[in-house]
């Protein structure tokens, strides 16, 4: 028996769906005999009493799921998400980086850096991918902080909101789709198959509405493992190899009969009859691995 | 050689990285990464920036390897802290925006006050550690700094740990033992010329032919 903490935040249990999921997890624990706690954040003194930690709560190196599944680490604990998964997925940078130097086919990427946002270098960045571009900043998340722009001056604007945070960013070729395949995969095993659908007339899966605060988000349509493109599993596979072993959502374009990864998250989102409706054993494919 | 010109090559050796701001997302970070991702040995490490960076980790760490640190608790809660640590108290900020510095509560009104502040109205958590003695802050450059006995110890244990060669302490004496509490990145204007000889002394001390400086 191992007693698994899942940690997670109140905002976590605020989409039906995913306080759902996270009973599921929570069953699906018990059932095999296991104890599974939601760990909250008065609860992280608690971290040495667990032998593993479920990490479900946003992660950035900056958040504090960073100092839970770094403390976990540290004290020998299994975790999900691991802090090296979390530094490299949290990172866009870092992981584009590693996808240059191992050859993992994605979307074509350039980096950007603060001394860089001069006239000669956009119009060089506008040449080499053409208008529009997306921007994107290395902490991105939840379809957040990644913009479209088609001009000098927009580029510029959206360049040098990002550069507050970041002394590097993100460039990368337009490349629109209907969908995005996501596909999740654990300890080097795919674990599910989605698409996530783009809203209509967007061309990100989660946007926000014109002059209001709220998101709208696209179908997801979810398939079944042997159902998907092989072409697909493989790439997924390859960019999560270069990461680590840990649990990861692929997001994966496919143009020309071509699969270019757009990005590996960490601490993908589950969410009930979405990422599990024809992968129903994701639960215990998870909780085993946290109990092995 | 420029930390931009740096990023921008594939230069594969070791590389010392020398910055006065090692932040998270910040030029000084990027290069370690760069570097890790040729496969260079690099001082400082990424995740040893990162880990040096967030408090509670840094505390953690150091403990492990006998650096003396003083209990601490990571939350958002005040009750907890008044119930777990009592006052005064040194409350470190455990969020993306504040890296500079620590504040003191020494009431139950003041510790309101710290942790709204450093938590960002309770969105994110705090470090927070006893207050037995007194707080001191100097600047830590490979590990040497002006402070003598327990404390300069400290600050050699800390480098040799975490490899961070620019950096400024938080550390609490109590009596005639000292405890480890923070690290955080210096200002430009921190930087006098003696800490640029300090700076250039250890580079000779631990140059290697054909080695990358970037800074």
């Amino acid at each position: 028996m191992a007693r698994i903490a899942c940690f997670v935040e109140k905002y976590n249990f605020s989409d039906q769906r995913e306080a759902l999921a996270l009973q599921n997890f929570q069953r699906t624990a018990e059932e095999r005999g296991h104890e599974f706690k939601f760990l909250f954040r008065e609860g992280i003194p608690e971290i040495p009493k667990y032998d593993a930690v479920f990490i479900r709560a946003t992660t950035d190196p900056l958040y504090t799921a960073y100092i839970v599944s770094k403390t976990a680490w540290e004290l020998g604990r299994k975790v999900i998400d691991d802090p090296e998964s979390i530094q490299i997925c949290g990172n866009k940078i870092h992981l584009y980086d590693l996808f240059k130097k191992h050859n993992v086919p994605h979307i074509p990427t350039l980096f950007l850096n603060k001394e860089e946002l001069h006239h000669k270098r956009l119009l060089e960045v506008f040449e080499a991918f053409g208008k529009p571009i997306v921007v994107k900043a290395p902490y991105t998340s939840f379809s957040r902080y990644v913009e479209k722009v088609a001009c000098e001056t927009s580029f510029r604007d959206v360049a040098k909101r990002f550069f507050r945070k970041s002394d590097v960013l993100a460039v990368q070729a337009f490349m629109p789709t209907a969908f995005d395949w996501r596909v999740g995969v654990l300890n080097h095993e795919i674990l599910y198959v989605c698409k996530y659908m783009m809203p209509k007339g967007r061309w990100k899966h989660g946007a926000k509405r014109r002059g209001k605060p709220t998101f709208i988000w696209g179908r997801t349509v979810s398939l079944k493992r042997e159902n998907a493109p092989a072409r697909l599993k493989e790439v997924a596979l390859k960019a999560c190899e270069v990461i680590g072993h840990g649990l990861y959502g692929v997001d994966i374009k496919e143009a020309n009969g071509n699969h270019v990864v757009v990005e590996v998250n960490d601490n993908p989102s589950i969410y009930a009859g979405y990422e599990d409706l024809r992968s129903k054993d994701l639960y215990g494919k998870i909780i085993a691995y946290l109990a092995d | 050689m420029k930390p931009t010109e740096f990023l921008n090559s594939s230069i594969k050796d070791f590389t010392l990285n020398l910055n006065n701001d090692y932040r998270y997302l910040k030029t000084g970070y990027y290069v370690s990464m760069h570097a890790e991702v040729l496969g260079n040995p690099v001082i400082p490490t990424s995740g040893n920036i990162i880990d040096a960076g967030r408090t509670p980790i840094l505390l953690l760490k150091a403990s492990k390897t006998g650096i003396p640190t003083l209990p601490y608790l990571v939350t958002g809660s005040i009750k907890q802290i008044i119930s777990e640590l009592g006052f005064p108290v040194v409350v470190f900020a455990v969020n993306p925006f504040s890296y500079d510095g620590f504040k003191i509560a020494k009431n139950k009104s003041a510790l309101y006050r710290t942790v709204k502040s450093l938590s960002m109205n309770y969105k994110f958590t705090v470090c927070a550690q006893p207050l037995k003695g007194e707080m001191i802050s100097f600047k830590s450059i490979f590990g040497k700094c002006e402070v003598d006995g327990v404390i300069s110890r400290i600050s050699e244990r800390v480098y040799e740990v975490f490899k961070i060669p620019i950096c400024k302490l938080h550390v609490q004496r109590v009596g005639d033992e000292a405890y480890l509490c923070g690290l955080q990145p210096l200002k430009m204007e921190e930087i006098f010329p003696s800490d640029l000889e300090m700076v250039s002394a250890a580079i000779s001390r631990m140059s290697k032919k054909g080695e990358h400086l970037v800074g």
